[in-house]
């Protein structure tokens, strides 16, 4: 019947035990439920008898306790695919950024890095700003400027160790000093690495005359050569297992999401109708159609011509679809002003205009007399024979009577019975369950 | 059959006729060029009031970006002054003297546009699945942070001094003899027709999105979470869109403030009190209603900015007060008349000043009977 059909013999939907459990009470137990392509199923059976909750679970609302839900034979769930792990990645990488930015005090990075080179008056280069980057990350001494004097402080601006008026000099104490620091750090107790061997004037002191600093300060200064770095490092680490592990927990959650099923290509209406009230009726098939008109937020703003044709196209597919369920009149008005079958209607025509090829109808017939109730029957039988596969929740038997193929009898959220309808009618059980037995 | 039934007679929209229904239809072609004749025409735009309507338009836009959120997608948000902020200090980290960077005003309001999306998004990823009360603490929560980070990092920010002196749009750049950014510096009427450009391009925008695809998924996911998502919209993405616009809404609105006042001023002025301020105006002329948020813009921070200034000073030309009491000056009564009002509005029009079309319907629903 249709091109997309799955593999044969393959039922478009397959409920396989389902079991939904809110806290102690089984609201649907053991569901099994098989709708081909191409049919009208319906869900009957007396209130409370678990159809809706069927319905929530097919739809994504609600997420089963046990069994599963195959469209298609697959499972209605995102697919962990490359562009979760990248998303992951990028979130992660963001937090250990942030994460790092904090722990190695961006404050005074930034004071390092970008003010300090501004100071000297020699032009700012990226290659000063990437060697003063690094001396921050080795606690290197270096040149500050205070009230037009020049001061040789440590990486992290805490320690005043000099001050000079001339900047030359302090340059020559600032080499002097870091070499002494360097020093220290080689000596015993130390372990030296690779940034201390390439020291620029490692034994080579010049010759100025060195300010009295207490050797507590240069040992202080030496020990926490690498702390800044380790801090970084820490907080990279942990911010990108944080984002990483954030990130996918969410994408977890949100697996089973009704859009996700939406867009599988299982649409649906509401037992207790769920229009956009305060927009119009043609708005409201625009929004069923959302999927389906290309182009993003700059061709929105642009409005480029594409744009524009792509959005004429959609107002003619919804009045195609307010057509196909009769409510071309009624395009203009505001949906929650509508009469209550009209606004049944138009939830159907919002579900079609999805390009669902399974719809769901909650109750369609809810509140309708019986000459609306009949409408609506050839409106289910002539959605089925646009191709698309009708599950039916209803409780007008002329109208499930009529239109099914095959129909699923759900009584305390267990299915007691099933068949055509002839068969159900005659089914000992469904009386029983309808009618109330005996003792 | 369904089929057979005679279509319903709609009613059609009433013909427009006669020159009020022009300017209603119009109201925005209209109000554009009153606001740009007006300088050429009132000498009084080329002083101080001139500043002053400036900064109306600024607020203007902030509130356009705040009704994004509040109006259109129903998330409240407390915090929208934090992203004006971060619009700030972008531009100002970006062009002021003391950092090595100094671009132009364009492209630095174009980066400072994008960090402020980005940091849109990087709020609302976390906090989308919070509603209602809950996301609001999470805004206003946020607010304060960015406030007090601006203080506290004052090697970049400059801490409670904020970043000046941030130079005009134009600093350095001749057009045709003419240096912009000395035109800037000396007649405000540049930054009054910078700022009527910006917020015409906003208004364009808004009226774009509110007919487009993003702007009807917006409403739905405001209306009907569940129902929206079961249409194959994704609510997480259609909220993320929703933070990302308004924050760089906001954003855009934070760089011309920073310029026009040529300094960031002090991490206070981007509070809490500005953010409600904003709110009320969007609340007061109409929530997801582009010309209520421009009317209330202009009724709330006109009456604050250039409206109680001058009845302060008229009074003291009058020599009314002599003695300086608060409760004869106009300025002493500003809180009590905006409470009033305020009241006043939310018990005869709830729906504001200019209400937008579908939040109407939604407000009447109960009283009109379906």
């Amino acid at each position: 019947m249709n091109e997309n059909a799955g593999p044969a013999g393959t039922p478009l939907l397959h409920v396989d035990r389902v079991t939904v459990r809110f806290g102690g009470l089984v609201a649907v137990s053991e569901l099994d439920l098989d709708v081909p392509e191409g049919s009208i199923i319906s869900l009957i059976g007396p209130n409370g008898a678990g159809k809706t909750t069927a319905f929530n679970c097919v739809s994504g609302i609600y997420a089963p306790s046990s069994g599963s839900v195959r469209f298609r034979g697959k499972r209605l769930e995102r697919a962990f695919t490359q562009g979760t792990i990248l998303r992951a990645l990028a979130v992660g990488l963001l937090t250990g950024l942030l994460f790092a930015a904090a722990a190695v005090d961006v404050d005074r990075l930034w004071m390092a890095v970008v003010k300090r080179g501004m100071i000297t008056g020699e032009p700012f280069t990226m290659a000063g700003a990437m060697e003063r980057l690094r001396g921050y990350f080795r606690s290197e001494l270096a040149i500050d400027q205070m009230a037009g004097k020049w001061r040789v402080v440590s990486a992290d601006g805490s320690d005043v160790l000099a001050i000079k008026r001339d900047l030359g000099e302090a340059k020559l104490v600032r080499d002097a000093l870091q070499a002494k620091v360097t020093a220290r750090r080689t000596g015993p107790g130390t372990i030296p690495d690779a940034t201390d061997l390439n020291q620029r004037d490692i034994g080579a002191a010049p010759s100025v005359v060195l300010p009295p600093v207490k050797e507590e300060v240069l040992d202080r200064l030496a020990a926490g050569k690498s702390r800044i770095r380790w801090r970084g490092w820490l907080g990279l680490f942990s911010g990108m297992l944080l984002g990483i592990a954030g990130t996918l927990a969410v994408w977890q959650r949100g697996r089973r999401s009704p859009h996700v099923v939406a867009r599988a290509g299982i649409s649906r209406t509401f037992q207790n109708i769920r229009l956009f009230s305060s927009m119009s009726v043609l708005e409201n098939v625009l929004v069923g159609l959302d999927r389906t008109i290309p182009g993003g937020v700059f061709s929105m703003l642009l409005r480029t011509p594409k744009n524009r044709r792509d959005e004429a196209e959609a107002r003619i597919k919804a009045r195609a679809a307010l057509d196909f369920v009769g409510l071309s009149g009624d395009a203009n008005r505001i949906a929650g002003e509508l009469p209550y079958g009209d606004q049944r209607r138009l939830e159907i025509a919002r579900a079609l205009a999805t390009g669902a090829k399974l719809i769901l109808l909650d109750e369609p017939a809810a509140g309708m007399n019986p000459s609306e109730a009949g409408d609506l029957a050839g409106l289910v039988e002539r959605i089925r024979d646009r191709g698309v596969t009708v599950l039916l929740i209803e409780h007008h038997m002329n109208v499930v009577m009529r239109v099914s193929d095959r129909i699923a009898v759900l009584d305390h959220g267990t299915k007691i019975a099933e068949g055509t309808p002839a068969e159900v009618r005659r089914d000992e059980k469904v009386i029983e369950a309808y009618l109330g037995g005996e003792g | 059959m369904a089929t057979n039934r005679a279509p319903r007679t709609s009613s059609p929209p009433a013909p427009s006729a006669g020159p009020w229904d022009f300017l209603a239809e119009r109201w925005e072609l209209v109000t554009l060029a009153v606001l740009a004749i007006a300088p050429l025409v009132i000498p009084a735009l080329g002083g101080a009031l001139g500043g002053q309507v400036t900064n109306l338009f600024i607020y203007c836009i902030l509130a356009l970006a705040l009704n994004v959120m509040v109006g259109y997608t129903g998330l409240v948000h407390l915090g929208i002054a934090s992203f004006f902020g971060i619009g700030a200090y972008c531009l100002a980290i970006l062009t002021v003297p003391m950092y090595p960077f100094q671009i132009g005003f364009l492209a630095a309001a174009v980066i400072a546009v994008l960090v402020t999306a980005g940091t849109g998004l990087a709020l609302g990823a976390p906090t989308l699945r919070l509603r209602g009360d809950y996301l609001a603490i999470v805004t206003l929560g946020f607010g304060e942070v960015v406030k007090v980070t601006l203080r506290n990092l004052e090697q970049i920010t400059g801490g409670m001094k904020g970043l000046n002196p941030v130079p005009p749009p134009g600093a350095g750049v001749t057009l045709a003899g003419i240096d912009l950014g000395k035109e800037f510096a000396i007649d405000p009427r540049w930054f009054y027709y910078l700022a009527l450009l910006s917020l015409a391009g906003v208004v364009l925008a808004m009226r774009r999105l509110e007919n487009s695809r993003l702007g009807r998924a917006l409403v739905a996911v405001r209306e009907d979470e569940l129902a929206a998502q079961a249409m194959g919209i994704s609510a997480t993405k259609v909220k993320l869109s929703a933070f990302a616009m308004s924050s760089a809404v906001a954003g855009l609105a934070g760089c011309l403030y920073a310029a026009s006042l040529s300094t960031t001023a002090d991490p206070n002025a981007y509070d809490f009190n500005r953010s409600i301020m904003v709110l009320c105006a969007v609340i007061l002329g109409g929530l997801g209603s582009i010309p209520g948020t421009l009317l209330g813009v202009a009724i709330l921070v006109g009456f604050d900015t250039v409206l109680a200034p001058w009845a302060d000073s008229w009074i003291q030309q009058m020599n009314i007060n002599p003695k300086g009491l608060s409760y004869l000056s106009f300025s002493g009564w500003r809180l009590a008349i905006f409470g009033v009002a305020l009241v006043l509005v939310m018990r005869y029009r709830p729906e504001g000043l200019i209400p937008s079309r579908r939040l109407a319907a939604e407000l009447h629903e109960g009283g009109a009977g379906s």
